[in-house]
């Protein structure tokens, strides 16, 4: 015989003095486990979100980011004629060759200065990654200095909104356009011609290939081509995969997800033990009622448990519901985070990823630390002896 | 009984439930003084005796853009200028492991022991380095790291640059601020990378700090209106830019930490009110046998701070004693360095215990005074 849900649930809302601290306790811990966790995810979508299916990336052998990358015009010649390449409808090969260059720029509220990645892309960059489109403005001119930025740092760095010109080595860029990478690493990006860049940054060599293969099977022949062909030493890989790879960034964020969550659910767990004890030691009496009406030790500890779960529960719906709160209003708002790309050492911008995944974490999460801190007052509820129990004030 | 000893077995009485409240201020503090550990880490770079007195030159345009070599004879010439050395990152992998877990630079080795005057290495092995164009010299930390010995052979694959680097192990240094790096001939690289002409960032030891700012300018003035403008900075300033590139990261381990320490508020207050409603009937008996108000107060106080005291010396203690005794570098794959807890750090903890211990005592100590005598003696439990 199970005691009937309803008495844990008018116990604690009755009780509400003694256990509001322990829920709000619990809910705070929860919300800051589940923000980490959908910044770490937010980071990683960014990247995951980047790869087109249909493309494939090409970088020097043994480079682990594009950014140090190096891919000669000899090589760019011999692959952009490769019968594998596909051709759009006005004929025209579609390869980009960037170039890839970093830019030390003033951020916008003048604390400091930190690094920006400038893609220098070919004419047909831009058809190559549909996901980028253009918000205001115009695309830049090839052969001219000029530049579109992703909205996004528009907002971080001054100098960067249309009309705004950025110090890009001895020159000058105009900013002619605002794109929008719809969430992916092209957010962090600012964008110009390739040869242009070349020639402002006095480079030799372009940093990789974009291109997209005719049909998959295409795409599998030039992964093998490329690889197997000794004058190349360049190393090719579905674009997808390559931006798959880029998550170290999330790491560090992860590592204080995991310490934080620890550290702070331990705390929660004897917070949460506390209550239930002292829950366990103000209703001795009731207890021992209740063993005299027949329920047995089983029925008691796990009615004791169920509301140590319950109450943490409401904490963990209340810890989810802020955390959800608080990433729709920074979506609203357009509020972005920015920290340091730890492959490209630049700026990389990024926003919460909220789930449903997530809110369950949060909520299995809470669950686990109301469970952990009601199992041994519980045991100790259901070992009382019911006589003397009975007697107590 | 003394008062003291009075205050004492009302704290222990229940001793669970004394070990439950010291344990989780001690975890929570035990957090704050990690965060504000790592946010330390993040912003304030560690001072090295010599870098007062050190220059970093860069490309204006970022660090990762290089600087022509041509510009070594100008920098040579400006006065007040004790020693230049190129100083390229070279980013190699070690070993088969999957990212670069320490940092390589390519220096002018007579040039460079010149301008890193507080590290420590024995006088031959550096002569032994300065003479072989393919050794190196490596930090303790790596040496032990990776159980190397002088001799041993050091193979790294390039992530920057397009060729691998094989190097002999013949001195070794310790006593600077970063005993991880290995520094290797300039000569080197540029023959395998077929002489491009370009270097990493300058490095420049000044005679005296305040010959500093002169010599910035300068540099600076030197290359202006040249294909490579560069920017030059004192080795604190360069430390710092990186500093900036973590973005909103500090803002937002400082928000958790204010998150951190009002969980903490919440759940000590519970605490201590659960203490004293349990014993209302109590501390009414005290009042009706004539103690006051500000006495029973007192004894609250001293409870509540007694607890919060020792969560603070568990928790603080246990984190110095923590992070003083783990590897972090080895912990974090060298993400993050040195993780030093200052006395700064835990008196900043200290001082929100001090604050929990007071703000904990109010709540109960009001309910306290408010109840009068035969109320609080008609109370059960």
């Amino acid at each position: 015989m199970v005691l009937p849900l309803r008495y844990n649930f008018r116990n604690v809302v009755v009780r509400w003095r003694s256990t509001l601290a322990t829920v709000l306790g619990i809910a705070l811990v929860v919300a800051v486990y589940v923000l980490l966790q959908s910044l770490a995810q937010g980071i990683e979508k960014s990247s995951a979100t980047t790869g087109d299916p249909r493309n494939l990336l090409i970088v020097r052998k043994g480079s682990q980011a594009e950014s140090s990358s190096l891919v000669s015009r000899e090589q760019l010649r011999a692959i952009q004629y490769l019968d594998e390449v596909s051709r759009n409808r006005a004929g025209e090969v579609l390869i980009s060759a960037d170039v890839i260059t970093l830019v030390n720029a003033p951020r916008a509220e003048g604390n400091g200065e930190a690094n920006v990645l400038l893609r220098g892309i070919s004419p047909r960059g831009v058809e190559l990654r549909p996901q980028v489109s253009l918000t205001s403005g115009r695309w830049f001119v090839p052969g001219k200095r000029e530049a579109v930025v992703s909205e996004r740092l528009a907002r971080r760095f001054s100098g960067f909104q249309v009309g705004g010109t950025i110090k890009a080595g001895p020159g000058r860029l105009l900013v002619v356009g605002l794109m929008s990478g719809s969430g992916s690493a092209y957010d962090s990006e600012v964008w110009m011609d390739a040869d242009e860049s070349r020639t402002l940054f006095e480079r030799e060599m372009y940093s990789s290939i974009l291109l997209r293969p005719t049909t998959p099977a295409a795409m599998t022949n030039l992964v093998n081509r490329i690889e197997s062909d000794k004058r190349f030493s360049l190393r090719a890989e579905p674009e997808v995969d390559y931006y798959k790879k880029q998550t170290m960034t999330s790491v560090p964020v992860k590592i204080l997800a995991n310490l934080l969550g620890t550290a702070m659910s331990i705390g929660a767990i004897f917070a949460a033990m506390n209550t239930m004890y002292a829950t366990v030691g103000a209703r001795t009496r009731e207890i021992g009622t209740l063993r005299v009406l027949g329920y047995s030790r089983r029925a008691v500890t796990i009615c004791f448990l169920v509301e140590g779960a319950f109450l943490a529960l409401i904490g963990g719906v209340i810890g989810t519901a802020v955390s959800w709160g608080l990433n729709e209003y920074v979506i609203l708002r357009g509020i972005t985070f920015g920290t340091v790309d730890l492959q490209s050492f630049s700026e990389t911008v990024f926003q919460f990823a909220f789930s449903p995944m997530l809110a369950f974490k949060g909520l299995v999460f809470s669950l686990i630390v109301g469970l952990a801190g009601s199992l041994l007052p519980a045991l100790r509820a259901s070992r009382l002896p019911v006589i003397s129990a009975l007697k107590s004030l | 009984m003394t008062l003291l000893g009075f205050i004492a077995k009302n704290g222990l009485r229940n001793r669970r439930r004394a070990m439950l409240s010291v344990g989780s201020v001690a975890v929570s503090l035990f957090l704050l003084v990690t965060l504000l550990t790592l946010i330390r880490e993040f912003t304030v770079p560690p001072e090295d005796v010599g870098a007062s007195l050190r220059l970093v030159v860069r490309n204006k345009v970022s660090l990762a853009q290089p600087l022509p070599s041509r510009q070594l004879p100008v920098l040579d010439k400006i006065p007040g200028v004790i020693a230049v050395t190129p100083f390229t990152f070279f980013g190699g992998k070690f070993r088969d492991e999957s990212f670069t877990s320490f940092a390589q630079f390519a220096v002018d080795p007579p040039r460079f022991t010149n301008l890193f005057v507080e590290s420590r290495s024995p006088p031959k092995e550096i002569d032994a380095w300065i003479h072989d164009r393919t050794s190196c010299l490596v930090g303790m930390a790596t040496m032990k790291r990776y159980g190397l010995n002088v001799g041993d052979r050091m193979k790294l694959t390039g992530t920057f640059y397009p060729c691998d680097l094989d190097l002999k192990i013949v001195a070794t240094y310790e006593g600077s601020m970063d005993d991880r790096n290995v520094f290797f001939h300039h000569k080197y690289l540029d023959e395998l990378t077929g002489n491009p002409g370009t270097i990493g960032t300058w490095w420049l030891r000044v005679a005296s700090a305040g010959d500093a700012p002169r010599v910035i300018a300068q540099v600076n003035r030197a290359f202006e209106n040249t294909s490579a403008e560069v920017r030059a900075e004192t080795e604190r300033a360069f430390q710092m830019s990186f500093v900036s590139m973590w973005g909103n990261i500090k803002v937002l381990v400082g928000s958790i930490c204010t998150v951190v320490v009002f969980t903490l508020m919440l759940v000590t207050i519970s605490t201590m009110s659960m203490a004293i409603r349990e014993r209302f009937r109590e501390l009414a008996i005290l009042k009706a046998l004539g103690f006051r108000r500000r006495e029973i107060f007192s004894f609250i106080l001293a409870e509540s701070f007694g607890l919060a005291a020792a969560g603070g010396l568990v928790g603080i203690g246990g984190a110095w004693c923590f992070w003083h005794f783990i590897n972090i570098q080895e912990l974090t794959n060298g993400f993050l360095v040195y993780f030093e807890v200052t006395p700064r750090t835990m008196a900043r903890a200290a001082v929100v215990a001090t604050v929990l211990g007071v703000v904990s005592a109010i709540g109960p100590s009001l309910a306290v005074a408010r109840t009068s005598v035969v109320q609080g003696l008609k109370t059960l439990d």
